[in-house]
C-alpha cells in the first residue's frame, strides 16, 4: 500500500501513537510527537527512557507495534537519503580498515544508487563535510587512528554530506572533550539557522537550555515537547527524572516556588 | 626444477594445486567480510553443519554424486544459519552460545548419519568418511569448473556490490537507515560463504574449512589499512596456502593435503602477527624498546647538564658514579656508547681518576635543553 498524500506535512518530524516493546515491557507507550522544522531539538530523559529507541524507531530501524511516523509528511521510505543519522560513536568498529574519507563518502552511497563507485565529485564532497567539522586534514588517515572526538566529527560530517534537511544525532556530546563539544554544537546551530532541523538526544541537562531551543521530554511516554522555555520547567523536570532531579538540575523558575 | 616440472605433468596433481589454489582464493575473500563482520565462527558452524547434508544427499541420491551431496550440504548448512539466527532473535543466548549448540548438534547427527550409512555398506559409502577430514586426491577435473563457477560469481558480487559490502560489514544500522537492503546484502554474504564452505569440503573437510576462511583474512588484517588490499591480499595468500600445501602433501608422503594448506595458512597468519608493521608484536615491541631508549637517553642527558649547570661548566666532565647517582638508576653502557656515537656526549679523562668521564657536547646541550625546557648554559667550554 502506497501512501501519497502528505500526512501532517508542516511538522518535520511527526510521530503518533507509537508504541514499541522489546517482550512484555514497553520501550516507548504511545508516543505522540512533533517537531516543527528549522528547530535544534534535544530530547532528554534518564537512562532506559527509550531515547535511541525513540530515534531508531523514527528511523525505521526499530519496528514499533503500533502507529506511525512521518518526516515532512513522507514515511520514512520515501525520505531515504534526506535524513541524516549520526549513530552512536560506539556502535562501529574503529578498527575497521578504512580511511576517513572512504567514511564520509558512506553518507553518498545511497545517493549514487547500486552498482556506482563514488568518483571525484564525491571525494570533493566529502572533502568540504570535513572541512565544515575541522576534520579535513585528517581525510587520508586511518579511522582506527582518531580520537574520540575525531570519530563523532567524523561520523558527523558522514551525516553532513548528504546535505540533508533533517539530521538526527544518538549522543553526539557523549565522551567528548569540551573543545569538540564546542565544534559541534556551533555547527549544529549554524546548520539550524540555515533553516536545518536538527534532532539531539542528549543527556546533560546542565547544557540543554544553552545549546536548544526546542526539547523534549521522554520517559516512555512523553512528559512534555514544545519551546525549550515552556518545557524546561520544575515540573516536567521533576516528573521525567523523579528524585534524582536533585542532583542534577536546578531552572531558574525553582526560585518562585 | 625438473622435479616440479615432473610433478606437474601429473594430471592428478595439476587438478588438485589448481582446486586448491582456487579454494584459497574464494575463501579469502569472502572470509576478509566474515572477518570484519565478526562472523568467523558462523563458517565453523556453516562447515560442521554440512556433514549431515553430506550424508543425506548420499542416502537420497544412492551414489557418491557429488552434485546431490553439495546440494545437500548447502541446505542443513542453510538450515543451520536459519536455526541460528532464530535463536539468536527470539531467546535470551547470545551468538556465541548459539553457534556452539547448533554447531555440535547438526555435526552430532551427521557423524550419526555418517555410521549408519557406511554400516548399510556399499562400496561407494566408504568414500564419505573423507569428507571430515577432506581428501584431495578425489578431486575431479569436472569439480574444478564447480569451484570455478562458484569462484567467478562470488568475484562478481564483489566487485558489483563493492561498496554496499563495504557499508554493511561496517556500519550495518546507518546503511539500513539509509534504505539499503541490509538484510538481503548480509544474507547474499551468508550464503557466498556457505557455497565457498561446500566447494572446499572435498578438499579440506567439514573440521578444518573454517580455517581457510579465518586464516588468510587474518593475516591480511595485519598488513592491509584499507578494505580493498585487504580483501585482495587476503585472496592471494588464500592462493598461496592452497597451492603450497597442494605441491607439499604432492611432495611428500603420507600427508594430507587439507591439512597441510591449513596449516600454511596458520604459519601465515603467525608471521604476520608477529612481523607486520605497526601492528605486528615484534613491530610494536621494536618500537616500545625505542621509546624507553629515548626517554631514558634524555634522562642521562637532562641530568648531566644539571651537574654542568650545578659546577657553572659547560664541560663538566662527570664520572659514571656521579651521573648514575644523580639519575637514580643505572646509565646501561649500550645507551652510553649510543649517545657517544650520536654526538651528543664525549668521554674525556680526568687525571688523576683513571675512570672515564663525560662531558656534553654542544649539540648534547642543545638536545639536553629542548628536552627539559630549560635554555642551554652559556657557552664557555663545551667541546666542538
Amino acid at each position: 500500500m502506497r501512501d501519497d498524500s502528505l500526512h501532517e506535512p508542516g511538522q518535520a518530524l511527526h510521530i503518533e501513537d507509537i508504541t514499541v516493546s522489546y517482550g512484555a515491557n514497553p520501550a516507548l507507550w504511545d508516543i505522540d510527537l512533533d517537531i516543527p522544522p528549522g528547530v535544534m531539538c534535544a530530547i532528554v530523559g534518564p537512562n532506559g527512557a527509550g531515547k535511541s529507541t525513540l530515534i531508531k524507531t523514527a528511523l525505521g530501524l526499530v519496528r514499533p507495534v503500533a502507529g506511525h511516523v512521518r518526516f515532512l509528511g513522507r514515511p520514512v521510505a520515501q525520505m531515504r537519503g534526506k535524513i541524516g543519522y549520526v549513530p552512536q560513536r560506539h556502535s562501529v568498529d574503529w578498527d575497521f580498515p578504512t580511511t576517513v574519507r572512504d567514511v564520509v563518502e558512506m553518507g553518498l552511497y545511497q545517493q549514487l544508487g547500486w552498482f556506482r563507485r563514488p568518483g571525484a565529485q564525491a571525494h570533493a564532497r566529502a572533502l568540504e563535510a570535513l572541512a565544515e567539522v575541522g576534520m579535513q586534514d585528517y581525510a587520508g588517515r586511518q579511522i582506527s587512528q582518531l580520537s574520540g572526538g575525531q570519530q563523532q566529527r567524523v561520523f558527523i560530517a558522514r551525516a553532513l554530506v548528504q546535505d540533508a534537511p533533517i539530521l538526527i544525532l544518538d549522543e553526539p556530546l557523549a565522551g567528548v572533550d569540551a573543545a569538540t563539544e564546542a565544534v559541534i554544537i556551533a555547527l549544529l546551530q549554524r546548520l539550524r539557522d540555515a533553516g536545518r532541523t536538527i534532532i539531539v538526544v542528549h543527556h546533560d541537562l546542565t547544557t540543554v537550555q544553552s545549546y536548544f531551543d526546542w526539547l523534549v521530554m521522554l520517559n516512555v511516554r512523553i512528559i512534555a515537547q514544545g519551546p525549550m522555555a515552556e518545557v524546561y520547567t520544575p515540573k516536567n523536570l521533576r516528573a521525567a527524572y523523579g528524585r534524582q532531579l536533585a542532583m542534577i538540575a536546578t531552572p531558574r523558575e525553582e526560585s518562585t516556588l | 626444477m625438473s622435479a616440479l616440472a615432473d610433478l606437474l605433468s601429473s594430471g592428478i596433481v595439476r587438478t588438485v594445486l589448481i582446486g586448491a589454489a582456487m579454494l584459497g582464493a574464494i575463501s579469502g575473500m569472502l572470509g576478509a567480510f566474515a572477518v570484519l563482520r565478526r562472523q568467523s565462527l558462523l563458517g565453523d558452524a556453516l562447515s560442521h553443519a554440512a556433514l549431515p547434508g553430506v550424508c543425506l544427499g548420499f542416502i537420497i541420491a544412492g551414489t557418491r554424486d557429488l552434485g546431490s551431496i553439495l546440494v545437500g550440504a548447502f541446505i542443513t548448512g542453510a538450515l543451520a544459519a536459519l536455526i541460528m539466527m532464530l535463536i539468536v532473535r527470539r531467546t535470551t543466548l547470545k551468538t556465541d552460545a548459539a553457534l556452539g549448540i547448533v554447531l555440535s548438534v547438526f555435526f552430532a547427527v551427521g557423524v550419526v548419519l555418517l555410521s549408519w550409512v557406511q554400516d548399510q555398506g556399499g562400496a561407494a559409502s566408504a568414500g564419505l568418511a573423507s569428507f571430515l577430514f577432506g581428501q584431495a586426491a578425489a578431486i575431479l577435473r569436472s569439480d574444478l569448473w564447480i569451484m570455478g563457477g562458484v569462484g567467478l560469481v562470488a568475484l562478481a558480487l564483489v566487485l558489483a556490490l563493492w561498496k554496499e559490502f563495504k557499508l554493511v560489514s561496517f556500519d550495518a544500522d546507518f546503511a539500513r537507515a539509509q534504505g539499503f537492503p541490509v538484510t538481503l546484502l548480509e544474507a547474499t554474504l551468508t550464503v557466498m560463504v556457505a557455497l565457498s564452505i561446500v566447494v572446499g569440503l572435498q578438499l579440506v573437510g567439514v573440521v578444518l574449512m573454517v580455517a581457510l576462511l579465518i586464516a588468510p583474512a587474518a593475516a591480511a588484517r595485519q598488513w592491509a589499512t584499507t578494505l580493498g588490499p585487504m580483501v585482495a591480499l587476503s585472496a592471494a595468500i588464500g592462493a598461496a596456502s592452497g597451492a603450497s600445501g597442494a605441491l607439499v602433501s604432492a611432495t611428500t608422503r603420507g600427508l594430507a593435503t587439507g591439512p597441510v594448506v591449513v596449516l600454511i595458512a596458520t604459519a601465515a597468519v603467525v608471521i604476520s602477527l608477529l612481523i607486520a608493521p605497526q601492528r605486528g608484536l615484534l613491530w610494536q615491541a621494536l618500537a616500545a624498546r625505542r621509546a624507553r631508549a629515548r626517554i631514558s637517553d634524555g634522562r642521562v642527558l637532562t641530568t648531566l647538564q644539571g651537574l654542568a649547570a650545578a659546577h657553572h661548566d659547560a664541560s663538566y666532565p662527570a664520572e659514571r658514579g656521579m651521573l648514575e647517582t644523580a639519575l637514580g638508576a643505572r646509565a646501561p653502557t649500550a645507551r652510553i656508547a649510543a649517545l657517544e656515537r650520536r654526538g651528543l656526549i664525549h668521554p674525556v679523562t680526568h687525571p688523576p681518576e683513571t675512570t672515564p668521564h663525560w662531558e656534553l657536547t654542544e649539540a648534547g646541550h642543545a638536545e639536553a635543553a629542548s628536552l627539559s625546557g630549560k635554555p642551554a648554559p652559556a657557552q664557555d667550554g663545551g667541546t666542538q
